[in-house]
């Protein structure tokens, strides 16, 4: 019995890379937590303490509320005039920014991933040859994929940093269209894929008929592969709010904006409040876009 | 599915239609709220000038540095932006050894698996009195709202919070990745255990295995695999945080990066891109060879 454990056992699937990959992976959290270049015990210093302890006793208390002169309804009107007046507006425009951006994604990627799939992206669309194709198709798709590699790669935050020295800071379009081009790049590699995935025999009975390329895609392509597309892209929607709130802190008018301003005001009571209501927002959106998900497989 | 339950359900076209039809509506309205002009999306007079900079510097990077005010003991460029990339991998993987032990812990104490006793799953609360099963159920409840908050927080604002709360050090940079991305790892990971197919569970408790040891050899095995490569992935979006907190302060690519396109040294930009690309690049490589070999399908 033993014997035969001790035969599956060295019989089982490994793989050298997964090894290798794991033992580099320790190997670099070993170091960098040995090596001193994360300066973990600076962080138990008597300065550091200090600080930690006035801010938590004194910086992130509501003002109303410290020393002598507690005033519960203070701080209660207090709260409500941050968030009713530039929170609520903030949070309103942080929303608004990831919705338009999520929606030029969406558009965005539909157009990106036909030309990313090499089962349509080839001059002949779905039949059982395809995936090759002639050098200027392939090269085609190899442009479309390496843009939306780059798009990806960059942040979201360097690329609205550098949208707004371009298109100047009196609107939202840096901001949105960060978002747009990030998230388009990333729903157009998941689209790509969906694309790829589909089952053949509709497409090639449409092929069959005599469809055109566009035609397969406004009949076939698009449609069977909205259902798996649109689970990706609820889930973005949820990282775009995430990402919205913070690019406001490049100085667009989003939440980030205002949790900036207080933390240069030295107000950081203000600053926790807006940064709850900024986690208020982006839950909001998690299960807005989880409902989406739901009503998408289930109908409820 | 038989011809009844075709008939009864609503045809998945026009849920997502109705779907599409809110999201067209929300996105106008949207629109309207923010008061975008199209025309503003283009760059006016000065800003097509500094795109054309900014387009130029991307065809020839530069190798040393471009302005003139360069300080006598600043290491060369190259040698400035490879420490940059370095210590953009060291809190990235600092921050994310440390979000998988919280992820680790926190995403199987939020996996629903690790509690109930129905049928198919592995209980730890099965054998517990009926008070005791109460207080494990508000555990449970704790640890999920928990998870939700952490992930709720971005890793900006988290650094932000710690600036203010401890100063700037490295080890604050750490833990603006670590709590984000941990919060996000034990959702994931807690899903993923929960969803993995139940056979090896419900054959190891025919054979008489409870508690810890089914979800142990039964689950975690079975999970393991598409674990491990969405942590991978997550180092991916860990180096790319690492590289923004930079604009706060710390000492990574992000530093580097806006210095110098505050200086409008653009080619000096594209040399930190291209270094932050080729990183990137190189770690998704890196991960879909290793999805290919751990997932199972």
């Amino acid at each position: 019995m033993s014997e035969r454990l001790r035969r599956l056992h060295r019989a089982r699937p490994r793989s050298r890379f997964v090894r290798a990959s794991a033992a580099v992976g320790g190997l670099c959290t070993a170091y960098v937590w040995c090596s001193g270049a994360v300066e973990a015990g600076d962080f138990l210093s008597a300065r550091r303490r200090e600080n930690l302890v006035r801010f938590l006793t004194e910086d992130s208390v509501p003002f109303p509320l410290r020393g002598e002169g507690f005033d519960l309804a203070g701080a209660w009107s207090w709260a409500g005039e941050v968030l009713g007046g530039r929170g609520l507006q903030a949070a309103v425009a942080t929303v608004a920014i990831a919705t338009v951006a999520i929606a030029l994604a969406g558009v965005l990627s539909g157009c990106l991933a036909p030309l990313a799939a090499a089962t349509v992206a080839t001059e002949r669309p779905v039949e059982p040859a395809a995936g090759g194709g002639r050098p200027a198709w392939r090269a085609l798709r190899l442009i479309v994929r390496a843009g939306m590699i780059v798009m990806r790669s960059i942040p979201e935050y360097v690329l609205a940093f550098l949208l707004l020295a371009v298109l100047g800071p009196n609107h939202a379009w840096p901001a949105v269209l960060a978002l747009a081009l990030h998230n388009g790049a990333i729903l157009g590699r998941l689209g790509a894929e969906a694309v790829e995935n589909l089952e053949p025999g509709p497409l090639r009975s449409l092929r069959g008929l005599g469809a055109s390329r566009r035609s397969i895609l406004a009949a076939g392509v698009f449609p069977l592969a909205l259902g798996n597309y649109l689970l990706y892209f609820f889930y973005r929607f949820e990282t775009c709010v995430r990402e919205a709130t913070v690019l406001g802190m490049l100085g667009v008018v989003s939440l980030g904006f205002y949790i900036q301003d207080a933390r240069a005001k030295l107000y950081y009571d203000e600053m926790l409040l807006l940064i709850g209501l900024g986690s208020v927002i982006v839950l909001a959106a998690d299960w807005v876009s989880s409902r989406a998900r739901r009503y998408l497989r289930s109908g409820v | 599915m038989s011809a009844e339950t075709l008939a009864a359900r609503p045809s998945p076209l026009s849920r997502r239609g109705r779907l599409l039809l809110g999201l067209l509506l929300a996105a106008a309205a949207a629109w309207a709220t923010l008061g975008l002009a199209p025309s503003d999306a283009l760059p006016g007079e000065a800003g097509r000038g500094i795109l054309r900079l900014f387009l130029e510097g991307a065809l020839s990077p530069a190798l040393t540095y471009e302005g003139s005010d360069v300080p006598a003991d600043a290491p060369p460029l190259l040698a400035r932006v490879a420490g940059a990339l370095w210590r953009t991998v060291v809190f990235a993987v600092a921050g994310l050894s440390l979000s998988l032990v919280i992820g680790v812990v926190l995403g199987f104490l939020g996996a629903r698996s690790w509690w109930e006793d129905d049928e198919r799953e592995c209980a730890v609360r099965a054998r517990a009195r009926a008070p005791v099963r109460r207080v494990l159920a508000a555990v449970h409840l704790s640890v999920r709202v928990t998870i939700a908050l952490m992930r709720s927080v971005h890793e900006l604002l988290w650094a932000v919070l710690l600036l203010a709360a401890l100063g700037l050090t490295s080890f604050s940079a750490v833990i603006a990745i670590a709590i984000p991305y941990g919060g996000t790892l034990a959702k994931v990971f807690s899903e993923m255990l929960d969803e993995c197919p139940r056979d090896t569970v419900r054959s190891l408790r025919a054979i008489g295995a409870r508690g810890v040891s089914v979800f142990a050899w039964g689950l975690l095995p079975r999970a393991m695999g598409d674990m491990s490569a969405y942590a991978f992935y997550r180092f991916e979006c860990a180096v790319r945080s690492s590289a923004i907190l930079g604009f706060f302060g710390y000492p990574t690519i992000g530093y580097y990066l806006r210095l110098s396109a505050e200086n409008v040294h653009y080619r000096e930009v594209w040399t930190y891109l291209y270094a932050l690309l080729a990183l990137v690049g190189l770690l998704e490589l890196w991960s879909s060879r290793l999805r290919r070999r751990v997932v199972m399908r």
